[in-house]
C-alpha cells in the first residue's frame, strides 16, 4: 500500500460546492419560471376586471 | 474505579469539518436548504393560485415543469444532506497565520565579513613574505586553520544576522536558502509539515476535551464521585480542570424514598465538549478501524510564490474557519505584511549637507539596530535647518579695564550645513526581520553587495553601509555614506486592509438579499394561503410582488454566476501538492505509516498544510461505493 500512494501535484477543484451552487441556481430558475407564468395569470385577471368594471361603467351610463 | 488526570493543551489540533456547519459556504448550504423547502411547500399553493387566475390550461403545460421542479428541490435537499453527514477531522499546520508552529528564521549572527561589488566575500589572505593582502577567491579551510588566511571584518567590527560563520567558514552565510543559506522570511519546510501531520496523531493532549458547565461553585466540589454517560463511576474530579469524556452528576429530581427512579432523566450534565480531538469514533482516541485522509502541501521554494498559491487555496477552501473571510486583517494581508509591511514615517535630524542629503530613492539603514528602508518620499516643507544652540564663553572688557565672562547662545548651524527632514521609508525586512527605527540611531546611506535568498522573485539584495570597506583606508580615500541621527518615528495611520480578490463574491454578502428573499417568499405563501378577496387592488400587490421575487431570482442568479466562476476554475497545480490515502483498515497508525512512507514531494522552503482524516461509517455514500466520506472528498476535490 505505502508505495501505491505518492504525493502529487494536484489540480484541485470543489465539486461539491459547484454542483449545489449549479442546482440552486437551476432551483432559482425554474422557480422564476412559475411565478411568471403566474403573474402573467394575474396580469389577465386584473385586464379582465378592469375591462369589465369600464363595461358596467358604461351600462351605468346608458 | 477509573482514574484520569487533567489533559495537556495541545497546539495544532483536530477539528471536524462539516461544510454544513462552518463558514460561509455553510450559510449557502443553509439558504440553498430553505429555498428547495419553500419551493416544495409553496408548489401546491402554486397550482391552487393557478386555478383561482383561471389558467387550468396553462396549468397543464407547466405540470411536467412543476414535478422538475420538485425533483430538483428533492435533490439540492439530498445534495445538503450528504454534505452534512460527511464529515472529516481536519488539521491545520499554519507557520504563517495565527501560527500553530514555529517556522524557523534561518541566519545565524555572525561578525560583518566585506565583500566586493559582486558580492563576494573578502578574506586577507598571507603571503610567503608575511603581508597580508585583500581577496575574494575562498581560502582553504587548511589556510584559515593555519591563520594564514581570515575573513575581512567589517570595520568597527559589527555582529549582523548572516555574518561570518566560523563554524562553517566556507560556506557563505548568503547562499541560496535552498542550499541552506540565510533567508529572509521564516521557513517551514515541505518535512517539517509532514512531521506534523504525523505528530498530530501521537498529541497525548488532543483529544475530545470537556469543559465545565456554569459556575465553579454550583459544580460537585472536587473529590466527588461522578458518572459518565453509561453511568459508571469516577473518582478524580476537580470543577477547574477539563476532562476526556462528558460527566454527570447524580440527579436528585424524582426521588423516592431516597432512591432515584430515573437515572437517565434525574442526572445533570457536568460538562460539554470543548474540542473534539484527533481522529476516533466515539471518543476511541486509539482508533484502528477503516480510514483514510487527503493531505495537501503548499509549498515553494519562493515566499511571494507561496503567499499568492495559498491566497487561491485559502479562497478555495474558505468553508474552513481558518481560512473564512473575516473582518478585519485576512490572511492574505498577514502574508503581504510580510512581504510588504506597512510605510513608516521616520525624522531624521542633522542630515549632513557635507555628504550630501537624502534623496527619493535612497537605501538607509540604522547603524545600531539594523533597521533598513528605502526613502519612498521626502515630506514637503518638512526640509527645515536643524537648531543647534551652543553656548560659549564671551569675555568683554568694560571702561575700567575689568574683564567679564558671560555665557552666551550662539548658533552652531549658521550656515545651515545640518538640516531636519521627515521621510516617508519603505520598510526592508532584514534577515532578523523587520527592525524599528530608534530615536538616536545614527542612519546611514547603504548600498548592495551580493544577494540572499533563493531565485526568481526570492532573491534579495543584501545592502551593507556604503563605504563600509573604506574605512581603514587613508581618509583620502575613504567613502563616506549620507548621514543623519533619527529623531523619532511617527505613527502612521494604517492604510485600509486589501480586500481579498474573493471580496465582491462573498457568500455572507448574498446572505443579507437571501434573507430578504425568504421573507418576500414567505409573505408570498401566506397571502395565497389568505386569498379571498379578489380585489384588483390585492391583485395588483400581488403582481407587485410577483415581479420583486422574480427581480429579486434574477439578482440571486447573477450572484451564483460571479461565485461559480471561481469554482469552475481549477487550482494550478504548481505548488500544490496532495496525497490521497484511500480508505484502509489500519486506523490512525495506518494513516501516519501512509504519511511517513509517501514519496514524491520536494522538500522546499516555504509550506503549510491541511490534512483531512475520515473514519469509516455504517452508511454507504460516495455513490454506494464507500463507507468513508475521505473518499467522496476525494472525488469532489478531483483526486480520483
Amino acid at each position: 500500500m505505502a508505495e501505491e500512494n505518492k504525493w502529487k501535484e494536484a489540480e484541485l477543484r470543489r465539486d461539491d460546492i459547484k454542483k449545489l451552487l449549479e442546482n440552486t441556481k437551476q432551483l432559482a430558475e425554474m422557480y422564476s419560471e412559475i411565478i411568471g407564468i403566474k403573474k402573467a395569470g394575474w396580469e389577465n385577471v386584473l385586464r379582465g376586471k378592469v375591462k369589465k368594471a369600464e363595461k358596467e361603467k358604461e351600462k351605468q351610463n346608458g | 474505579m477509573a482514574e484520569f488526570s487533567a489533559l495537556l493543551t495541545a497546539k495544532a489540533e483536530w477539528k471536524p469539518h462539516q461544510i454544513a456547519k462552518a463558514g460561509d459556504l455553510a450559510t449557502l448550504a443553509a439558504a440553498a436548504t430553505t429555498l428547495a423547502e419553500t419551493v416544495k411547500s409553496t408548489l401546491s399553493l402554486a397550482s391552487a393560485g393557478m386555478e383561482v387566475v383561471k389558467l387550468l390550461a396553462t396549468l397543464q403545460n407547466i405540470n411536467p415543469l412543476l414535478m422538475a421542479l420538485d425533483k430538483l428541490a428533492d435533490e439540492v435537499l439530498k445534495q445538503i444532506q450528504d454534505i452534512k453527514e460527511a464529515g472529516y477531522w481536519y488539521l491545520y499546520v499554519d507557520p504563517y497565520y495565527e501560527g500553530n508552529v514555529t517556522p524557523k528564521q534561518k541566519y545565524n549572527y555572525g561578525f560583518e565579513q566585506l565583500r566586493n561589488k559582486a558580492g563576494k566575500r573578502i578574506w586577507e589572505v598571507k603571503d610567503k613574505g608575511g603581508n597580508w593582502s585583500d581577496q575574494s577567491g575562498l581560502p582553504t579551510l587548511a589556510q584559515l586553520n593555519e591563520g594564514v588566511a581570515k575573513p575581512r571584518y567589517a570595520s568597527p567590527r559589527k555582529l549582523i544576522p548572516g555574518g561570518y560563520d566560523s563554524t562553517q567558514p566556507l560556506l557563505d552565510p548568503l547562499r541560496n536558502a535552498n542550499e541552506g543559506g540565510a533567508s529572509k522570511f521564516p521557513q517551514f519546510t515541505v518535512k517539517e509539515v509532514i512531521t506534523e501531520f504525523i505528530k498530530a496523531f501521537d498529541d497525548e493532549g488532543d483529544v475530545p476535551r470537556y469543559k465545565l458547565l456554569g459556575e465553579v461553585s454550583s459544580a460537585p466540589k472536587a473529590g466527588a464521585i461522578v458518572y459518565d454517560v453509561d453511568g459508571n463511576s469516577y473518582t478524580g474530579w476537580n470543577p477547574k480542570k477539563d476532562f476526556g469524556l462528558e460527566l454527570f452528576n447524580i440527579g436528585k429530581q424524582q426521588e423516592e424514598a431516597g432512591k432515584v427512579k430515573n437515572f437517565v432523566a434525574a442526572r445533570k450534565a457536568l460538562n460539554s465538549k470543548q474540542s473534539v480531538g484527533k481522529p476516533s469514533i466515539l471518543g476511541n482516541t486509539a482508533f484502528d478501524g477503516g480510514s483514510g485522509a487527503i493531505a495537501i502541501i503548499i509549498a515553494s521554494g519562493d515566499f511571494q510564490e507561496f503567499v499568492s498559491v495559498f491566497n487561491k487555496f485559502s479562497q478555495m477552501f474558505s468553508d474552513i474557519p481558518e481560512f473564512a473571510p473575516n473582518t478585519g486583517q485576512n490572511l492574505l494581508d498577514s502574508l503581504e505584511a510580510i512581504i510588504t509591511p506597512n510605510q513608516v514615517t521616520v525624522k531624521l535630524t542633522q542630515v549632513d549637507t557635507k555628504f550630501s542629503s537624502f534623496v527619493v530613492g535612497d537605501i538607509i539603514g540604522g547603524k545600531i539596530y539594523n533597521s533598513i528602508g528605502e526613502i519612498a518620499e521626502i515630506v514637503e516643507d518638512s526640509v527645515v535647518p536643524t537648531v543647534m544652540i551652543g553656548r560659549k564663553a564671551v569675555s568683554a572688557t568694560d571702561d575700567v579695564g575689568m574683564i567679564t565672562t558671560v555665557m552666551k547662545d550662539f548658533d552652531m548651524n549658521e550656515n545651515e550645513r545640518w538640516i531636519d527632514m521627515e521621510v516617508i521609508v519603505n520598510p526592508i525586512r532584514n534577515l532578523d526581520g523587520l527592525n524599528p527605527w530608534i530615536a538616536g540611531d545614527m542612519v546611514l546611506e547603504m548600498e548592495q553587495r551580493g544577494t540572499s535568498g533563493t531565485e526568481g522573485d526570492d532573491v534579495f539584495p543584501n545592502y551593507v553601509f556604503k563605504g563600509g570597506d573604506t574605512t581603514e583606508l587613508p581618509k583620502e580615500l575613504r567613502i563616506y555614506p549620507k548621514v543623519a541621527i533619527v529623531a523619532m518615528e511617527k505613527l502612521m495611520i494604517l492604510p485600509d486592509s486589501t480586500p481579498p480578490d474573493f471580496g465582491g463574491i462573498q457568500i455572507k454578502d448574498i446572505v443579507p438579499g437571501w434573507g430578504e428573499f425568504f421573507q418576500l417568499l414567505e409573505n408570498f405563501v401566506l397571502q395565497l394561503k389568505g386569498m379571498i378577496s379578489d380585489s384588483a387592488a390585492f391583485i395588483q400587490d400581488m403582481i407587485d410582488m410577483i415581479k420583486q421575487v422574480e427581480e429579486f431570482l434574477q439578482y440571486l442568479i447573477d450572484l451564483i454566476d460571479e461565485f461559480l466562476k471561481f469554482f469552475q476554475i481549477t487550482l494550478p497545480s504548481q505548488g500544490v501538492y496532495a496525497l490521497y490515502i484511500p480508505n484502509q483498515s489500519g486506523g490512525n497508525e495506518g494513516i501516519k505509516q501512509e504519511l511517513k512512507n509517501a514519496q514524491g514531494i520536494p522538500d522546499l522552503g516555504y509550506a503549510a498544510g491541511l490534512l483531512f482524516v475520515g473514519t469509516e461509517g455504517d452508511k454507504l455514500i460516495a455513490g454506494g461505493g464507500s463507507k468513508n466520506p475521505i473518499d467522496l472528498l476525494a472525488l469532489v476535490l478531483g483526486l480520483l
